[in-house]
């Protein structure tokens, strides 16, 4: 009897030791670079990897793959392995039943989705010293506000340090200083466009070699807000008023880099000035050299391209600042649509949910099954066609109006102050509404090429979200120009039709 | 668990739930009488205060800034611990330099040879490379963090009197630096003293230990009569006579609300664990003080989390009534400096500090001496101990105090932290500067 459990005990001893060699071989196998590549199928993945600061440090130590997309071992042994089967697991779903090349990788490089795949107790399992020998004042800044608010707001080294694995196109980790940005060349206008009569005409900057595209929109009294019951329809979007608009042009595209840019080179200013005192310049009835942004705090198209593709990510006083600039330099008056003007221009004479047939139940993502986008592709640029990033103008059709990307590609901003019953204070057939007169965030309308369906209907309103956009900006005051986390945020401009001009 | 990793945690941990539970616990301690501890031991960080440094390796020190306090750091280090060699000298000015030189010759027949007294604004590079092991660094502290961050680049351990940063760049590079000098292993210690004073480390510990509860809010201050100045003597620079006159001039010395009081602000840090206040509001003014661009008065209420605040209160006039002293409040008693005496809340005597006791028991009670036992220390240990983080919060506090006086406004310390105030003037050298730029500043003028 001893004899049997003696060697049932050894066998058991030896058996063991067997599993934890070949479990520990295994777990130290599938931990390598080599491997996780073993299927051929993080080609780009790898590619990037490659090309990037932890591949290439300079103390030439690489860090791979499971270093960041695993949690640390020593912060929890059982934790690590769930997660790392949970993982395993998932690859390979995902890889019997999605071909490659229908993987997204430029969707897979935004924040949000590299936030759910990085652990950031592992950055901070190599990287302790958040203050390493070399590090300029800025650094210290931003990192002493990370320790300050990473729990507080939820931040994560990637929000700012979002290349260190992969290497990622136009994504610069630095303030832009002393930049002149491209604004595409060509001839440099001496003079603004003459407008003769009210119909489409193309402006030009005197001194740059911007030029914007002008729609003459007709006035007409519309319905403002969406009826109950429409599909994706949010409480806010009514009630439902009719609201008079007068005549205005309207850009017809969203301002392109090119345009922002001819803008900057002109105004920027290097360093800090308290935004009181810019504040107090621009506001002075006689300025006539506007102060504009300070660079940009690496490229904020995010490495998408620039030229005619919309600028984006700057604040609302900067597109402000921008409408400020352009009536300085062209004598005619420039400024944000209202949101009654923008809701007017996008719905081109229409009232359904969309200028175009259709619904947001038809053209939103689904979860099984393939969502039917044929019609709504021709016209907006939204998650269900954009790639994760905004297209250029020729990628769409116009509205009715003449005006392209009303809905989706970025959301724009108007000149109204948000508010959720704004509509209900409004009195039926009243004339060019402004908003309410006092409130804290703006109106954004149009969604962007993140939105589902429903965010991008003529109706959808939404507002900004000024700490929110700003909670990585490390600096106090914080940026008047810039946000630092928001992408699909642009705007167009509207201009007033000149007094005398025959409507 | 050191202090320094223990600050680290606790700001992991969100300042306000952390006060929250202790408030409660207080609470029901309270109700049964129950004495219970702010912090376990073991998480705040206690000095060996032994009457000399521990015998071991030879250590070379060199001294940067040899005027009053850094030749009297440097005395009360050889009087610390043995096998110490003055190897090296540094100031702006060659006189400063030959009366330390001299004094070291004369007091302590220790002979620094000529070629390793460097004089100049760059003198400190010349000390830190001259293969020293530490350095005193005693300058106007507006040089602090630079001279800082290159003896840490050098490996070389740093004794930094205070303040240690004047404006908030200054702060951040002290920050960043501190955590480099302990990645590295070096030992660094502040010249706020009361650390190493036996009357204040016991009283440290009895609050900690919750002889006074839950801190509710405490007072400070340094009122005293003017401080000594300069008048311009001829041949001298602007610049020259600023720096001889430095304790006058805001660049140099961060206004005495700063350079003084910092002792005083940082007790309080001290005893609340260096949670930094959320904001600061406050008067000040100048009044009867000869020379330079500082006030001569201040008088600031820092808010803390949890609604606690600490009144400090600065003086630097004659004929006036005269304390420096620090109270600190809690749930349960008060505790006060003057007599390092802790009373419940009927001004019964709880606890206080027996000073006859210590002086039996130590030979070195001189907390200028044991802050020095301490350094070397834990450089002949080869244990990491750097000061420079809490002393630079407690820096910033005066900075922030100094800024809200100034200016007239509440300053938030996320505002002084990240802003972009920076003393240091753009060019180093002895010469002429642009004095209007050097003004008394007028409260609401935004001047």
């Amino acid at each position: 009897m001893k004899k049997i459990l003696l060697v049932t005990g050894l066998v058991c001893l030896v058996l063991g030791m067997c599993i934890a060699l070949v479990l520990g071989s295994t777990m130290s196998k599938t931990s390598s670079a080599e491997y996780c590549m073993s299927c051929h199928y993080h080609e780009q993945a790898d590619a990037d990897w490659k090309k990037s600061e932890h591949f290439l440090s300079k103390s030439g130590v690489v860090t791979s793959c499971t270093e960041c997309h695993l949690p640390p071992q020593e912060n929890g042994f059982f934790r690590y392995y769930m997660i790392k089967s949970r993982t395993g697991a998932k690859h390979m779903w995902k890889k019997i039943t999605t071909s490659k090349d229908k993987i997204d990788w430029e969707a897979m490089r935004n924040l949000d989705h590299a936030t759910s795949t990085v652990y950031n107790e592992s950055c901070l399992k190599c990287h302790a010293n958040l203050y390493p020998e070399g590090i300029n004042d800025d650094g210290i800044t931003a990192h002493l506000y990370y320790e300050e608010n990473a729990s507080k707001l939820g931040l994560n080294c990637i929000s700012c340090h979002l290349n260190t694995g992969h290497h990622m196109p136009g994504y610069e980790h630095k303030r832009l200083e002393g930049k002149v940005m491209d604004t595409g060349g060509g001839t440099v206008y001496d003079s603004a466009a003459v407008v003769t009569a009210f119909e489409n005409f193309m402006e030009t900057v005197p001194g740059t070699t911007a030029s914007i595209s002008m729609v003459a929109v007709p006035g007409g009294e519309f319905t403002i807000g969406s009826p109950e019951g429409e599909k994706g329809r949010s409480a806010d979007e009514g009630p439902c008023r009719k609201v008079r608009v007068s005549p205005f042009f309207m850009g017809e595209t969203e301002v392109t880099w090119s345009q922002f840019w001819s803008f900057y080179n002109e105004t920027m200013s290097e360093g800090r000035t308290p935004p009181e005192k810019i504040y107090a310049n621009n506001s002075r009835p006689d300025v006539d050299a506007v102060s504009g942004p300070t660079p940009p705090f690496g490229f904020p198209d995010q490495g998408w391209g620039m030229g005619e593709r919309p600028a984006i990510t700057m604040t609302h006083y900067a597109a402000e600042t921008f409408c400020q600039w352009l009536s300085l330099k062209t004598g005619r008056r420039y400024r944000l649509p209202t949101e009654a003007e923008w809701e007017y221009a996008a719905r081109g004479g229409t009232s359904s949910p969309y200028f175009f047939e259709g619904d947001a139940k038809r053209f939103r993502n689904k979860r099984f099954g393939k969502t039917d986008t044929t019609m709504i592709a021709r016209y907006v640029v939204y998650s269900n066609d954009s790639g994760n990033k905004t297209g250029e103008p020729y990628s769409v059709k116009a509205n009715p109006f003449g005006l392209k990307n009303m809905l989706g590609n970025v959301m724009e901003y108007c000149s109204d102050y948000y508010a959720e019953d704004a509509y209900s204070l409004l009195s039926d057939g009243v004339l060019d509404p402004k908003g309410p007169s006092e409130g804290k965030e703006h109106v954004v309308r149009g969604g962007s090429y993140s939105d589902d369906a429903s965010k991008v209907r003529c109706a959808s309103r939404d507002h900004t979200r000024n700490v929110e956009w700003l909670r990585t900006d490390p600096q106090n005051p914080k940026s008047i120009w810039w946000y630092s986390d928001i992408k699909g945020i642009g705007f167009r401009v509207v201009c007033e039709v000149p007094d005398g001009l025959e409507r | 668990m050191d202090r320094r990793s223990f600050l680290g945690t606790s700001a992991k941990v969100g300042a306000a739930v952390v006060g929250g539970s202790m408030l409660l616990s207080a609470c029901s301690g309270k109700k049964d009488g129950k004495q219970v501890p702010l912090r376990k031991p073991g998480e705040y960080y206690i000095p060996e205060l032994p009457d000399k440094a521990i015998d071991g390796k030879e250590l070379k020190v060199g001294v940067i800034g040899c005027g009053g306090r850094g030749s009297g750091a440097v005395m009360n280090l050889l009087d610390a611990a043995e096998g110490i060699t003055v190897t090296a000298l540094g100031d702006v000015f060659a006189d400063r330099l030959g009366s330390l030189k001299d004094k070291l010759k004369e007091e302590r027949n220790v002979e620094v040879p000529e070629e390793s007294c460097f004089v100049g604004f760059d003198a400190y590079k010349k000390v830190i490379d001259s293969g020293v092991d530490m350095v005193i660094v005693a300058t106007p502290p507006v040089f602090r963090p630079e001279h800082f961050r290159y003896a840490t680049e050098k490996n070389v351990h740093s004794f930094l009197e205070k303040p240690i940063a004047v404006d908030a760049k200054g702060y951040r590079l002290i920050m960043a630096t501190a955590k480099q000098a302990e990645a590295k292993g070096l030992s660094v210690v502040c010249g706020t003293q009361r650390h190493h004073q036996r009357a204040y480390v016991e009283s440290f510990q009895k609050i900690q230990e919750g002889l006074i509860g839950e801190i509710t809010g405490g007072n400070v201050y340094w009122n005293q009569g003017m401080l000594w100045y300069k008048d311009r003597q001829a041949g001298w620079s602007d610049m020259e006579w600023m720096i001889r006159d430095w304790v006058n001039w805001k660049w140099l010395s961060g206004d005495h609300i700063v350079e003084q009081h910092v002792h005083n602000i940082d007790v309080f840090n001290w005893m609340t664990g260096y949670k930094h206040p959320i904001k600061a509001t406050g008067v000040g003014s100048r009044q009867r003080r000869v020379t330079g661009d500082q006030y001569d008065n201040f008088s600031i209420d820092f808010e803390y989390e949890n609604g606690i605040h600490l009144h400090s209160f600065c003086r630097q006039i004659d004929g006036c009534s005269n304390r420096v002293a620090e109270t600190i409040h809690g749930t349960k008693g008060y505790w006060c400096s003057e007599e390092f005496v802790i009373r419940d809340l009927e001004d019964n005597i709880l606890w206080q500090f027996d000073k006859e006791a210590a002086e039996a028991k130590f030979e070195q009670n001189n907390p200028y001496v044991l802050e020095h036992v301490d350094w070397v220390n834990h450089i002949r240990k080869g244990e990491a101990h750097v000061e420079a983080g809490e002393c630079g919060l407690s820096s910033l506090c005066g900075v922030m105090g100094r800024e809200a006086a100034y200016s007239g406004q509440t300053i938030e310390w996320d505002a002084i932290s990240a802003a972009d105030l920076d003393y240091l003037p753009e060019k180093l050298e002895i010469g002429a500067m642009d004095m209007s730029k050097y003004t008394v500043p007028v409260p609401g003028s935004g001047k």
